[in-house]
């Protein structure tokens, strides 16, 4: 009896390892390393940041909104003077208020929309580029230390110019009278995340 | 349980197929169209010079399907008799940004202009992406694979290029649009680089 108990311990452990094996997950632990995790991680980062993800919105909203050149130049605008930012936090150099200046780019782009207001062409490319430089800086300075810079680049750049290109799809309601309605709605949402982000950095919501 | 114990052998003798030709003396053909499609380096600025053929009108985009991967055979031939260049590099990453500038502008580009840069990128591009180790029949088969792979991109991205100035008017926007994120990421990749020397 105590012998066929023993062989029956045996044989379940036996038959539990290969289950387990089966069962278990990936380790994870490398994280974000080489080609892949610079790409994936580039993608992501717009993506994953609230505020950062609404502002790139705006800014193809916005260039809907005012119409041609502004709704080709202003997303050509951004990623190039974002690319400075990202050079900047990539060489470690400090900009004070970068988060600051990311939650106030919503407030203002989102504002804008809401608002429908259409300053000259100049002014609008000046005040979407002042703010790419924020969004730069927070893209380059948190690259992960193990990912291909230039794989993360191309992820931040492509993640960034996929969400103007959201922000320009959903522009195209405004070819229907309540479509003007429904995106500068879309306004007051950014501006309302802007508002909570803005409230958050400074302490104001915990 | 005999016939068992006969197979057992024979499984564990058992060579590989060889079924793929990748293990036929056909690996460099692979590993030449491979190299640079599977390196950023070098795939990002070929999307330029792709969108940039398709940019100047059909009949330049034809001219450049034969300029380009020989412009590249060209620079992979030429680096084995050179001694190594490493401002080629450079080159290279200066390619990013000047490519991504010119799809940026799109309209009223010089011919000269557009084949100085794709002669000169061709060139540089083919160079670095050499295999020091070959030789002979090796080399030429590797060349022969990244000609392939310059014909293919400059192909597809070219024929995409122009197919959307043809449609509508969003189609010109796309492309300066994407040519942006190339002067972009060439921005983020050569001031990485250069902080890195």
């Amino acid at each position: 009896m105590y012998r066929d108990t023993k062989r029956m311990a045996r044989i379940s452990a036996t038959l539990a390892l290969p289950c387990f094996l089966m069962v278990a997950g990936s380790a994870f632990a490398h994280s974000e390393s080489g080609v892949t995790g610079g790409l994936v991680s580039g993608l992501l980062h717009p993506v994953l940041g609230f505020d950062h993800l609404v502002a790139m919105v705006a800014v193809g909203l916005w260039g809907a909104q005012l119409e041609k050149p502004a709704i080709w130049l202003l997303p050509i605008t951004f990623p190039m003077v974002m690319a400075v930012g990202a050079l900047v936090g990539l060489a470690g150099l400090p900009m004070p208020g970068v988060e600051y200046g990311i939650a106030a780019s919503a407030i203002v782009l989102g504002a804008a929309v809401a608002s429908n207001f259409k300053p000259p062409l100049a002014l609008a490319a000046i005040v979407v580029a002042a703010f790419g430089v924020f969004h730069g800086h927070a893209h380059g300075s948190e690259i992960p230390q193990a990912a291909n810079p230039l794989a993360y680049g191309v992820g931040f750049v492509l993640s960034t110019g996929l969400l103007h290109l959201s922000g320009i799809l959903i522009g195209v309601l405004l070819k229907w009278p309540w479509g003007s309605f429904v995106v500068r709605a879309c306004g007051v949402v950014v501006a309302g995340v802007g508002a909570i982000a803005l409230a958050t950095t400074t302490g104001f919501l915990a | 349980m005999k016939k068992l114990l006969l197979v057992i052998p024979g499984l564990v003798i058992a060579g590989p197929a060889a079924a793929h030709s990748v293990s036929a003396r056909f690996g460099e053909i692979y590993s030449g169209m491979l190299h640079p499609v599977t390196t950023l380096v070098h795939l990002v600025p070929w999307i330029a010079i792709g969108l940039l053929a398709g940019c100047l009108g059909p009949k330049e985009a034809r001219r450049a399907l034969v300029g380009f991967p020989a412009s590249v055979a060209a620079g992979a031939l030429v680096a084995p008799m050179l001694p190594e260049l490493p401002w080629v590099s450079f080159v290279n990453m200066c390619s990013f940004i000047a490519l991504g500038g010119l799809v940026v502008v799109s309209r009223g580009i010089s011919s000269t202009l557009f084949w100085t840069c794709l002669v000169v990128f061709g060139v540089s591009h083919g160079y670095a992406n050499n295999d020091a180790l070959l030789v002979g029949w090796g080399l030429a088969r590797y060349v022969l694979g990244l000609t392939i792979a310059a014909y293919v991109v400059i192909t597809l991205v070219s024929a995409v290029s122009t197919q959307l100035l043809g449609g509508q008017g969003w189609g010109r926007v796309a492309i300066r649009a994407v040519g942006s994120w190339i002067v972009a990421i060439g921005v983020v990749f050569s001031g990485y680089t250069l902080m890195a020397l």
